[in-house]
């Protein structure tokens, strides 16, 4: 929507592209699957796109097996992702001179690989796409409206924002889950069953979200966590909350720019413009639905999404209900789903006779067990932990985290640069042994700074009211890691 | 064997009957006597001759052996009823005289009446505090105690009324009078160890007959009727061919329902807290469970069987007539005098039947699970078999793959009826043993069914003293809001007796049951409205079943035993089903404030881990759905093998769980040997032998590692430098630092 008004001010350019095509002379085009900003002269495309392509091709000779990541030069970084096989994704930010722009390759990298993921979620893998048509409109299509709307999250005003040192407390491509106790979970559970059921001899697979947090699945984990990324950009009470806030509200008349022009020809429909803030709503039965009936004309297309899971390896419609602050992403196997929008009908109606009570029960369990937004906060502390086994993270509230000084944050944000250094080279070595290592750094402003590794599990760690010695930042790890990671960080 | 009839049972008819009796009877046709009486204070078969009393204790079971005898004085003999304390024997000798002999000293003394103005309908012994003996006249009561002393009797009260008819059993220690032209205007008293309480005068329903002559209520068409330790009456409306159900409260009798009758005459028994209404005529036993205050038939009216008939003749034919020929009686002949409370006693023929409930039949002829078991959990009269009937229909609906739903909520049935047995506390050490088995941490659930089936179903009376409820026969007053009328009005239940162990040393099994409801009766009188005047009535008591549900309550670990272990097999192709089952059974465990044994949680891992479902297991774990245990993380590092994460989740539960010695080992096995190393030293883990760590160091072949390794044993264990180990690794460090 906005990239195109945007122009090239925002100083980031993002592009996609194939080296399996336009390998001849001439056809460089061909190559070029999406590029921002759109109005960008073709030949300024080619060019980054001819750097990138040059250097992908370079590294290879070095690494074979590793993917190039990053190049730095002294006005841009280059961020690489190769999505799909010999599908690129690069991402070229401008640095500034004040520390602003001072960000970690690893994070920026993790943004192209949501959008990736959240992209092959609705839309089926590039490559997909580009098989069935090879004149690659429909991939292009897609790419142009899913990646608008995904970035329509990251700008601030009319400048493209991606997460800087500041965010170093966060780890995107992770589930935050709601901790919750073991009777609630069985409740939980017992509605997942009923869920599950909905469909008669097929079991139906469900989400459960509490807020912006997760309490169950029953999907494989990168499933869940595209999913419930998708819920948590766009579905949850506070996503859709701002979907309906003004400011989306200013590029209300540009988003009709935005889409193709040819959507009226193969419909372009709820189902592929997911992220498309403004439409999505919730109805008078409490299921989420994109409402269509005041911007275009329906046809004989879907309402419901149709998503791609790709560790599930199934086609599922997904169905989002909300109760208060509960939200369930009921998905349907489209296999077993014959009759299409009828069938979907008739599923949701099971759903509200079978599971309306449980779910009113388990949200008023859960939202009495509920610590609000700051339930998680730990005093005197500012940490990550992340168990990248689960897809798990857990993280001090933002707005605690927004209270340590901005050397703290420097300091981290190097810090975790440091040790995504590190952790790459011992998986280099030896992919299936779990390094442990662990950093204290004191900063200029006297904090402690913590990365620990052990087990796999991460835990990153700010301490500004320390006392002076490595034996108190030591202990503070150790009290945490006893209190609230059941001991994993206590090794010594 | 069971099991199978349950598989194809559950559900289809083929039952041809719900109650039987049992063959053999009783024989007590000896010669010479005049007549059976039956005193249902002591429950004696009595059979006086010329000049002895013959007794057969019939309670708690049936006996084999020759009855007993009491010499008495020659004589006319109306009814015989010994005293409480067996001290005594009463006689009615005639409408005017009683005989009471001392047993001990054969000392008699008789009490008679006016015979001019009134005559004597009957007597009874009371376990009431004031008096002992209660004389029942025409004019009235009379109330008497006795002075063992001087084998004299005292009156202590009388009591003037017209009386036509009584009925008194000492099950309810109720008597009622009734008075009237039509004797349908009752008095009644309850005579109980706790005093003496007078119920008030009330009518009850008769038709009118056509030709408007006015029927007159016979003794034979009433009947009080114990269960749960309520009391109610049955009272046959001949006219309209119905029957009327009452209820007894203190202050209250409240009519419940009007039952459907197929009979003119008709007999009511009491077995196992089930009303048993005979229908003589068509032959046939109508059931009702009124627990939930629910008044329909338990199940369709079926014949009487008997049962254990020699096999060629009920096989030749199933009709009453030929099984009549078999053991040479009628089935509901003239002879049969229903005795209270389950037995028959056929005077005819000298026979003394007891009535049984066929439980398999009753659980078979219902589809509905749920329902099926909570009868069943009420039943006392043969525990280890509802045990097993009960077990069975669980397997039976999981196999059969009823919906979650269904098979959760008999699973809640089970599991409440276990949870308020041990709420209540009950003294039954097998129980309490199993409990505590339960809760062990790691401790194998070894033979937790076999433990509570020695549970002698018999003689484990509680003190009423424990009993919580022991307040509930205390009035309660409340207002109920919803009344259409001014004022609430208290109605407190009407008990049995208020001396529980009193009960369940006179009647045994059946009146163990009993005493077990004495109180919980108030919990179970919801909010009933009385028909006529619409008052409502309140109860106060929570609702609680049972001192004595212990012998067919079901523990997890036996649900676990008796239950999924034995499904799992034939349950592999559809593990999701069987997930979701167990899911249900631990959120009614955790409900019930139980603990599931640990096996279990094994099991659900394995089918998780068969459906691929790692995620979910990972997600268990740290939601403590699968609750932590050294064999449940002992599981999760074996299923770890194919998927790394898992054996992670194993060996930090390992952890977690401080057992050192296995994490170390773990650790070790996947090569981890520094960080065993570094663990065993934090938490002085010796037991783990040094040669294994040497030798994962020598697998690196690094001279550093073998030479650190080294080091460390030698300090952390000051004897190692003794071992063969020390020596063995030292000089291969050396063949290292040599190449």
């Amino acid at each position: 929507m906005g990239l195109s008004s945007a122009a090239a001010g925002d100083g980031a350019q993002l592009c996609v592209f194939d080296l399996r095509r336009g390998q001849q002379e001439g056809q460089e085009l061909d190559k070029i699957l999406f590029f921002h900003p759109a109005d960008c002269p073709i030949l300024l495309q080619l060019s980054v796109i001819g750097l990138c392509e040059g250097i992908v091709t370079f590294t290879r000779i070095f690494s074979p097996e590793e993917d190039c990541e990053v190049i730095e030069s002294e006005k841009h970084s280059h961020v690489f992702y190769q999505a799909e096989p010999d599908i690129w994704m690069v991402l070229v930010v401008e640095k500034t001179k004040d520390d602003e722009s001072t960000w970690r390759c690893g994070a920026l990298q993790g943004i192209l690989k949501e959008a990736h993921s959240l992209f092959a979620m609705f839309h089926g893998p590039i490559r997909t796409l580009l098989d069935r048509q090879p004149s690659a409109e429909l991939a292009r299509c897609h790419l142009r409206t899913f990646l608008t709307d995904y970035f329509s999250d990251f700008y601030v005003g009319k400048k493209l924002q991606f997460p800087t040192y500041r965010d170093s407390l966060k780890e995107r491509g992770t589930i935050q889950m709601l901790t919750v106790s073991r009777e609630a979970a069985l409740e939980v559970q017992s509605l997942t069953t009923v869920l599950g059921s909905c469909l008669g001899n097929v079991t139906c697979q469900s989400l459960i979200l509490f807020e912006d947090l997760l309490v169950s699945t029953t999907l494989p984990p990168d499933d869940t966590l595209n999913l419930y990324t998708y819920a948590v950009l766009r579905l949850t009470p506070r996503a859709l909350f701002s979907n309906a806030s003004s400011w989306s509200y200013l590029r209300k008349g540009t988003s009709v720019n935005a889409g193709p022009t040819s959507s009226s020809s193969n419909g372009t429909t709820a189902g592929e413009r997911p992220l498309l803030r403004e439409k999505l709503s919730k109805g008078k039965d409490g299921f989420i639905a994109a409402d269509f009936s005041a911007t275009e004309v329906r046809g004989a297309v879907p309402l419901t999404s149709i998503l791609w899971f790709q560790q599930a390896e199934e086609r599922m419609y997904l169905c989002i209900y909300q109760h208060k602050s509960l939200t369930i992403l009921l998905l349907i196997p489209a296999s077993s789903l014959i009759n299409g929008e009828e069938g979907i009908t008739h599923v949701k109606k099971q759903m509200l006779e079978n599971a309306s009570q449980k779910i009113v029960a388990v949200e008023q369990k859960l939202s009495r067990g509920w610590g609000g937004e700051n339930a998680y906060h730990v005093s005197g502390y500012r940490y990550l932990l992340v168990d990248p086994d689960r897809r798990v993270s857990r993280a001090s509230p933002p707005g605690k985290v927004t209270t340590l000084a901005k050397d703290s944050l420097l300091a981290l944000n190097r810090l975790r640069q440091e040790v995504d250094l590190e952790k790459a080279r011992y998986k280099r070595s030896d992919p299936c042994i779990d390094k442990d290592f662990e950093v204290c750094i004191r900063t200029k402003n006297n904090a402690w700074v913590v990365a620990k590794i052990s087990r796999g599990r991460e835990l990153y760690m700010a301490l500004e009211k320390g006392g002076e010695t490595l034996l108190y930042a030591s202990t503070a790890v150790e009290k945490f890691s006893n209190r609230y990671c059941e001991g994993a960080f206590s090794t010594d | 064997m069971l099991a199978n009839q349950m598989q194809g049972g559950l559900g289809t008819p083929g039952a041809l009957s719900h109650a039987y009796v049992q063959h053999p009877p009783l024989r007590c046709d000896i010669p010479d006597i005049r007549g059976l009486f039956y005193d249902d204070a002591n429950k004696f078969l009595i059979a006086p001759t010329a000049d002895r009393i013959l007794y057969w204790k019939i309670a708690p079971s049936t006996p084999s052996g020759p009855p007993n005898s009491d010499p008495v004085n020659e004589g006319s003999v109306l009814s015989v009823r010994y005293s409480l304390d067996h001290k005594a024997i009463g006689i009615q000798r005639s409408r005017h005289e009683i005989e009471f002999r001392n047993r001990e000293t054969g000392e008699t003394c008789s009490r008679k009446c006016r015979a001019d103005s009134e005559t004597i309908l009957g007597f009874f012994w009371t376990d009431c505090p004031t008096c002992d003996v209660i004389l029942v006249k025409t004019s009235g009561l009379d109330l008497l105690a006795y002075e063992p002393q001087t084998h004299a009797f005292r009156l202590v009260e009388s009591k003037k009324f017209n009386v036509s008819w009584y009925l008194y059993t000492h099950e309810s220690r109720l008597i009622l009078l009734a008075s009237g032209m039509q004797c349908t205007i009752f008095t009644g008293y309850q005579f109980s160890a706790g005093g003496i309480v007078k119920i008030p005068k009330f009518e009850m329903t008769m038709s009118k007959s056509e030709a408007n002559n006015k029927p007159v209520l016979a003794v034979d068409d009433v009947h009080i009727v114990t269960v749960y330790g309520r009391i109610y009456c049955l009272q046959l409306d001949r006219v309209s061919i119905s029957l009327n159900l009452y209820r007894f409260y203190r202050d209250a009798v409240v009519q419940q329902c009007t039952l459907p009758t197929y009979s003119s005459r008709i007999a009511v028994s009491a077995v196992d807290n089930i009303i048993m209404v005979h229908q003589i005529d068509p032959k046939v036993v109508i059931l009702y469970d009124v627990f939930l205050d629910s008044y329909a038939p338990v199940s369709a009216p079926l014949p009487l069987l008997v049962r254990g008939l020699p096999s060629n003749i009920r096989q030749a034919s199933q009709a009453a007539d030929s099984q009549s020929s078999a053991y040479g009686g009628t089935i509901y002949g003239e002879g049969w005098n229903f005795l209270i409370p389950d037995l028959i006693c056929d005077g005819e023929n000298g026979l003394l039947w007891k009535l049984h409930l066929d439980l398999e039949a009753i659980a078979a002829s219902s589809s509905d699970a749920p329902s099926v078991l909570e009868f069943l959990q009420r039943r006392k009269s043969d525990p280890s078999m509802v045990k097993t009937l009960c077990l069975a229909i669980v397997r039976t609906i999981i196999l059969e793959r009823r919906p979650v739903a269904t098979v959760a909520k008999a699973i809640d049935v089970l599991l409440d009826s276990y949870s308020r047995l041990i709420k209540m506390g009950v003294a039954l050490p097998g129980v309490r043993r199993t409990h505590e088995q339960n809760q062990q941490s790691g401790g194998q659930p070894v033979e937790g069914s076999h433990v509570i089936s020695q549970v002698p179903s018999t003689g484990t009376a509680v003190s009423p003293a424990v009993n919580p409820d022991e307040a509930s026969g205390v009035v309660n007053r409340s207002l109920q809001s919803n009344s259409g009328v001014e004022h609430g009005i208290d109605r407190a239940l009407l008990n049995t007796s208020s001396d529980s162990d009193e009960i369940t040393n006179i009647s045994g099994a059946t009146g163990q049951g009993t005493s077990g409801h004495q109180t919980s009766d108030a919990a179970n009188k919801r909010q009933q409205v009385v028909g006529e005047d619409s008052r409502p009535l309140s109860s106060g008591t929570s609702m609680q079943h049972g001192l004595h549900a212990g012998s067919v309550s079901i523990s997890p670990i036996e649900m676990f035993q008796s239950v999924f272990a034995l499904v799992e097999d034939e349950m592999m192709g559809d593990p999701a089903y069987l997930i979701a089952i167990i899911m249900e059974f631990l959120r009614s465990v955790s409900r019930s404030g139980l603990k599931a044994p640990h096996n279990l949680y094994v099991m659900m891992t394995m089918l998780l881990a068969r459906s691929n479902r790692y995620a979910e297991i990972a997600l268990f774990v740290s939601n403590k759905i699968l609750e932590p245990s050294k064999e449940l993380a002992v599981q999760l590092i074996e299923l770890g093998l194919h998927h790394p994460p898992t054996r992670k989740l194993g060996m930090d539960m390992l952890r977690e769980r401080g057992l050192h010695h296995d994490y170390v080992a773990a650790l070790l096995q996947d090569g981890y040997y520094l960080e065993a190393l570094r663990y065993a030293r934090k938490y002085k883990v010796i037991t783990v032998q040094p040669a294994l760590f040497l030798e994962k160091a020598v697998a690196k072949n690094s001279a550093q590692s073998l030479a650190a390794v080294l080091s460390f044993f030698c300090e952390f264990t000051p004897s190692f430098k003794t071992t063969s180990d020390f020596g063995r690794y030292r000089h291969i460090l050396r063949e290292m630092e040599m190449v």
